[in-house]
């Protein structure tokens, strides 16, 4: 089961620009292997005003804690740059 | 870093891609990139602009086009992109073209056959990829832009062109779920079928959910695939739009182009993916394809290594490839031609001054420029022609012409184009340039380097057949229509807008309504600033959905939105036409190039301006009604252009029906001007124009012309070019002609310092010039700060005088023919509706004029005007048979192609009319004949009619009709025994015409109200001319037009035109006090009584300064009451109550005010 974290997390990214390690808790998660990005569609004009943007950037990533066991996440770029820590896969 | 985007729609692909070309290019540049490729769907719409704006930008560009295919079966081959290769010397160029035009073709073709072909298999195109989706695979019958696979490997040989098979294609619907035998064997059918080399696999992948279209797994099994059958594979995004914020722009595209809101979309796009993404954002995007799937250990760069090599291989010159900026004339044979276009143009030239301009013996007219005077000038304008390098374009314009007038049509050049002695001389133009002071640098120069204009005016009737006609004559490889792109503006931008959102119609539509005077883009500021839309901004403050309604209407504002034909242009190019144009079928049939007019000039392709005027078909009309009734022929090109009588009829302002001057505003003008000699005609038609009237020049112009005030010359040397126009300046010419004479730049720069006077931002540079210039030429400060104020103040405005001159001379021709053939013109006029009046005026100025407008008879009626000479010399016009309301075209055929009738009978047996047509017929009197034209007995022809049941008989062609006599006819009894009709009870002839026909033939319309008149004093039209100004009138008729010209001052001013049936239309001002006591009715009353004073203009004009204004029915019923009211008071006691009833209507009403006129 996902565990829904939705917590405000610093990521660091490589110079191609793919997510490379992320801070949650202090703690900092390194990206293992290549991240695979997903844009998810909104139906915007269900909502108010025009958006910048119709889609939403999601990163599942798996990441490791130190010499911890892997875990899968995902990982939320809103449209003003900031990240967000959405989901913990386990 | 850089990458080059193979696969773009740019905002041509209309509702589908929403950047311009311009900008596309721009972004490109920003991001460093070196080469850009557009591709839009089913065309080249965008390439001229796209290439333009690459040159522009330092971008390589590309070119290609997003094509449906279908294989032999006509199965749907789903979509590709086939880009031209580069370095080809225009062949790689050429095939694409072709290939365009080879899928709109087979899509005319597939239309015809009501879509019999290329039904597409919609498993594939379902699967296609989402943003390219609504692929036309699945319903592609519809005439939808297809190209045959076996025609596009023709094209695509001699490595002209390359074939990218992605996702909308059938090979990637395939991969994309899974069928990969099906897939590999499509692959195979595409390597059979296309040349070596041709094909390659498009990878594409948006990032989209797992599962969906675009994401990852398709795009990973493409690349794989392309492994196995070792061929390139090559990554594009395609691209819908530059940045991500306008993929909303593209959702309101799919809403637009499917018609169904956004919320109901079948196959939305997946995500915002689809822009124009840097190469940093593209290699993200291909690292993380290539790892979801198994492949080589170089997959990545191999994939990058060849996007470029293709993009290389697909970068066009603009000039060796795409011919850029390199006109293209027919070839010399297809004009006639068989030496050198140069000593053939000298030749044609000066055998046509020779023809035209007197020779120095003959004593020439006052005025009259020479033989001389025309070869001196044919040899500066020859010496820019060679120059310049266009001999074959004005021998190509002179072809077209000549051809046009073999046809025996009326033609008339207009524009900068009649300022040309050359051509004058081809007969290309017929104004006589140096009588007139035209200019030739006014049209060319070598200062001006683009393609000159010469537009041709035609009669409006016979422009399809000239089209026709010429790609008779040059053929259809050397001839196109042009096409002009139609863009959003306000109302259809809410309009979609609203459709994409869901709203209901009915909102949509009122609000739709609003949208004007202001641009679509600033529709958030218009709420904000303009009161009158203030209850809308106060809803959009309510409503998430209207707030949303007014960004998305800014949003679709300017865009593409369709293409369709030009009205008038016709390009002309050499046998490689269809190499730089691809073409498509227009609404006419006739194959329409899918460039507009903005990308001829840049292509090197002529586009003549063949232009349908209504008048030159009503003048031929006349002529030829002449020509019919009289055996003699008018030749109006030769007409003397000094008849008294002509200029008599325009100074009288009668000048109802004639070209240019018949608008009240003009009627008022003229009357001021007084015009005497053909050149006042030129002057009063450039003066009668937004930009003059705005700055007051014509009332500046009549105070000099009528010696009110002296003219002002402003300096003795610029005495001779401010003559004409009694000081003020009017015309380009003039402008030039200033500009020569203060600096001595010639006249060819002198234009182009005209031009650049409608930009702010030049006007300081060409200042100083002047002033510098003129200081050395010896002009005094103060009249060069004189001068510059007026050429500053000039603008951009103005008209050029040739244009005014070719607009003067059917004017004047028109005047003509009213003048001396005021029948014949009449029934021209009627027949093909110049002008800004209604038919009803125009059969009341023929009773005025003493032409008797004949009524409907289907005896004599047919499909247009025609004249009739009544003996005792006079003429008369009978009605056509097309003014029947609710009458067929088959029903006319057919009156036409049996008249006469000997019988009713007869008649009802050949002509076969519809119950509707035949009563109606009867009622208006066409059937009259029928009962020896006795008035009376139409009761009883229309009862009988009514009467009649069953069907016609059937009468072959060439048999005689039974002669059964109509039972009336031979009725003998008491005439109260026979059957009649009620309807035509209390009915006058009048009142059935305006029924039956929308017009008043046997007497006016306002004669009912005449005792009324009587009884009020109202003034008849006829008799105002003869009122000196200021006197107080009451005057009525029906209104005929209701103008709201540009004013001085900006405040409002509504003209209404009056008819009342005695004379000219009566025109009356409401000025701004007026509008605002009398309100609405200003503009919609029909039937109007005014009280006003005249206010003169000029000798002859006169118009009425309206005060108030009522609806004349209201009047005629309360002077009715008031009549009865009157009545009853003499016979009862009642008199008391009913004066205090009198009192109590409201005091403004008008009959208080009649005692005062009475």
């Amino acid at each position: 089961m996902p565990q829904i974290i939705d917590t405000q997390v610093d990521v660091e990214l490589s110079a191609d620009g793919d997510p490379q390690a992320f801070i949650w808790n202090r703690f900092e998660h390194t990206i293992i292997g290549q991240p695979q990005a997903v844009f998810t569609r909104t139906r915007w004009w269900e909502n108010d005003g025009v958006p910048l943007r119709i889609d939403t950037e999601l990163w599942r990533v798996d990441a490791s804690r130190g010499d911890e066991e892997q875990h899968r996440y995902d990982l939320r770029r809103d449209v003003d740059g900031s990240w967000v820590l959405a989901l913990d896969w386990g | 870093m850089s990458f080059p985007h193979l696969h773009v729609a740019s905002a041509y692909s209309t509702h589908y891609g929403v950047t311009m070309p311009e900008a596309l290019a721009e972004q490109t540049k920003a991001q460093d990139g070196t080469f850009l490729a557009v591709t839009d769907r089913d065309g080249l719409y965008g390439a001229v602009k796209h290439v333009r704006a690459c040159v522009d930008a330092g971008v390589r560009p590309g070119l290609g086009a997003d094509l449906a295919v279908h294989d032999d079966d006509h199965l749907s081959l789903g979509r590709v992109v086939v880009l031209a290769h580069g370095n080809t010397n225009g062949r790689g160029y050429a095939a694409l073209c072709r290939a365009v035009s080879a899928a709109h073709n087979n899509a005319a073709h597939n239309n015809a056959a009501h879509g019999s072909a290329a039904h597409g298999s919609a498993s594939h195109s379902s699967a296609a990829h989402g943003s390219a989706s609504h692929s036309s695979a699945a319903h592609s019958s519809a005439g939808t832009p297809s190209i045959a696979r076996s025609r596009l490997a023709e094209l695509a040989g001699l490595r002209s062109l390359t074939v990218l098979l992605g996702p909308a294609s059938d090979v990637g619907a395939a991969t994309g779920h899974r069928a990969n035998e099906d897939a590999r064997a499509r692959l195979t059918a595409w390597l059979r079928a296309m040349p070596a080399g041709s094909v390659t696999l498009e990878v594409v992948c948006h990032l989209s959910e797992p599962g969906t279209p675009g994401s990852v797994t398709p795009a990973t099994r493409m690349l794989a695939l392309a492994e196995h059958a070792g061929l390139p594979a090559v990554l594009t995004n395609a691209v819908r739009y530059g940045t991500p914020a306008e993929a909303v722009t593209a959702d309101l595209a799919d809403a637009a182009r499917t018609l169904t809101p956004l919320a109901e979309l079948e196959q939305p796009q997946t995500n915002g993916q689809a822009w124009l993404k840097p190469a940093r954002a593209m290699r993200q995007v291909a690292r993380m394809v290539v790892d979801a799937g198994l492949h080589d250990d170089d997959a990545l760069e191999l994939l990058f290594r060849d996007t470029e090599r293709l993009a290389e291989r697909c970068a066009l010159d603009p000039v060796a490839d795409i011919g850029l900026g390199r006109s293209r004339m027919p070839e010399a044979r297809i004009i006639g031609v068989s030496g050198d276009p140069v000593a053939e143009l000298w030749k044609r030239a000066r055998a046509g001054i020779d023809d035209l301009y007197p020779r120095p013996e003959a004593g020439a007219r006052r005025g009259a420029a020479s033989a001389e005077d025309a070869h001196a000038r044919l040899a500066r304008e020859m010496k820019t022609v060679e120059h310049l390098g266009f001999a074959g374009y004005f021998l190509t314009v002179a072809r077209v012409a000549d051809i046009i007038r073999e046809m025996g049509i009326r033609i008339q050049a207009r524009g900068s184009g009649v300022g040309s002695v050359l051509n004058y001389a081809l007969r290309t133009s017929s104004v006589e340039p140096l009588s007139n002071g035209l200019l030739w640098e006014r049209f060319l120069s070598p200062e001006r380097q683009t393609l000159p204009d010469i537009d041709i005016d035609v009669e409006s009737a016979r422009r399809h057949d000239i089209y026709r006609k010429l790609f008779e004559t040059f053929g259809s490889d050397r001839v196109s229509l042009m096409s002009m792109t139609n863009a959003y503006r306000g109302r259809g931008a809410v309009r979609d807008a609203g459709l994409a959102l869901g709203m209901n119609h009915e909102q949509v539509a009122s609000i739709a309504k609003q949208m004007w005077r202001f641009n679509a883009r600033d529709f958030r500021r218009a709420l904000a600033e303009k009161p009158e839309l203030e209850p809308l901004a106060a809803e959009v403050r309510e409503s998430q959905q209207l707030d949303q309604l007014v960004d998305l209407t800014a949003k679709l504002d300017r865009l593409p939105r369709h293409i369709s034909v030009h009205p008038c242009g016709v390009v002309l190019s050499d046998a490689t036409l269809l190499d730089r144009t691809p073409v498509q079928a227009s609404g006419i049939r006739l194959p329409m190039s899918q460039f507009d007019k903005h990308d001829m000039d840049p292509m090197g392709l002529i586009k003549l301006d063949i232009l349908g005027v209504r008048m030159q078909s009503a003048m031929a009309h006349a002529v030829e009604e002449h020509h019919r009734l009289s055996g003699e022929s008018i030749d109006l090109d030769r007409i003397p252009l000094d008849d008294p009588a002509t200029f008599e009829l325009i100074r009288s302002t009668r000048t109802l029906g004639i070209f240019q001057i018949e608008s009240p505003g003009q009627m008022e003008l003229v009357g001021k001007l007084q015009p005497e000699v053909f050149n006042d005609l030129t002057v009063e038609i450039s003066l009668f124009r937004p930009g003059p009237m705005q700055n007051n020049m014509p009332l500046k112009y009549l105070q000099a012309r009528h010696g009110e005030v002296m003219p002002d010359y402003l300096h003795p040397r610029l005495e001779p070019i401010l003559r004409e126009t009694k000081g003020v300046v009017i015309f380009h010419e003039q402008v030039m002609r200033l500009f020569d004479e203060l600096t001595g730049c010639g006249l060819g720069r002198a234009d182009v310092f005209r031009r650049h006077l409608g930009k702010p931002e030049q006007l300081p540079r060409i200042e100083e010039y002047v002033r510098e210039r003129a200081l050395e030429r010896g002009f005094p400060p103060a009249v060069i700060d004189q001068v510059w104020t007026v050429l500053a103040g000039f603008g951009s405005f103005g008209f050029a005088k040739a244009h005014g001159a070719a607009f003067a001379l059917p004017t004047y021709q028109s005047a003509w023919l009213k003048t001396h053939h005021p029948a014949v013109f009449l029934a021209g006029l009627l027949t093909h509706a110049p002008g800004m009046w209604p038919k009803d005026l125009i059969v009341a100025e023929a009773r005025l004029l003493g032409v008797p407008v004949l009524g409907l008879d289907v005896q004599r009626s047919t499909l247009d005007y025609r004249v009739e000479e009544l003996g005792d010399e006079r003429r008369g016009i009978r009605l056509a048979l097309p003014e029947l309301t609710g009458g067929t075209a088959a029903e006319r055929a057919r009156i036409v192609r049996h008249q006469p009738f000997s019988s009713l009978q007869d008649f009802r047996d050949r002509v076969r009319p519809r119950r509707k047509t035949f009563e109606a017929l009867a009622r208006v009197g066409a059937l009259d004949s029928f009962i020896g034209y006795d008035r009376a007995r139409r009761h009883e022809l229309l009862a009988h009619v009514q009467s009649l049941r069953g069907t016609a008989v059937t009468i072959n062609d060439d048999q005689l009709a039974f002669e059964v006599e109509l039972p009336v006819q031979g009725f003998e009894g008491a005439r109260f025994d026979a059957v009649t009709s009620l309807e035509l009870r209390g009915r006058s002839q009048t009142d059935l015409e305006l029924r039956d026909l929308n017009l008043a033939v046997s007497g006016h319309q306002m004669t009912r109200f005449y005792p009324l008149f009587a009884e009020l004093g109202v003034t008849p039209a006829s008799e105002l001319a003869g009122l000196p100004g200021g006197t107080e009138v009451l005057i009525a008729g029906v209104r005929r037009a209701t103008n709201t010209p540009p004013m001085r001052g900006g405040r409002r001013v509504v003209f209404v035109s009056l008819d009342d049936g005695t004379g000219p239309v009566s025109n009356v001002v409401f000025f701004h006090d007026a509008q605002e006591r009398i309100g609405g009715p200003v503009f919609q009353t029909r039937h109007v009584l005014v009280r006003g004073r005249t206010r003169r203009s000029g000798a002859k004009g006169v118009s009425i300064t309206g005060e108030n204004l009522w609806d004349l029915t209201d009047v005629a019923r309360k002077a009715a009451q008031r009549q009865k009211a009157a009545a009853a008071a003499r016979h009862t006691d009642r008199a008391d109550e009913l004066a205090a009833e009198l009192a109590a209507i409201p005091v403004d009403n008008v009959h208080h005010q009649w005692p005062i006129r009475a």
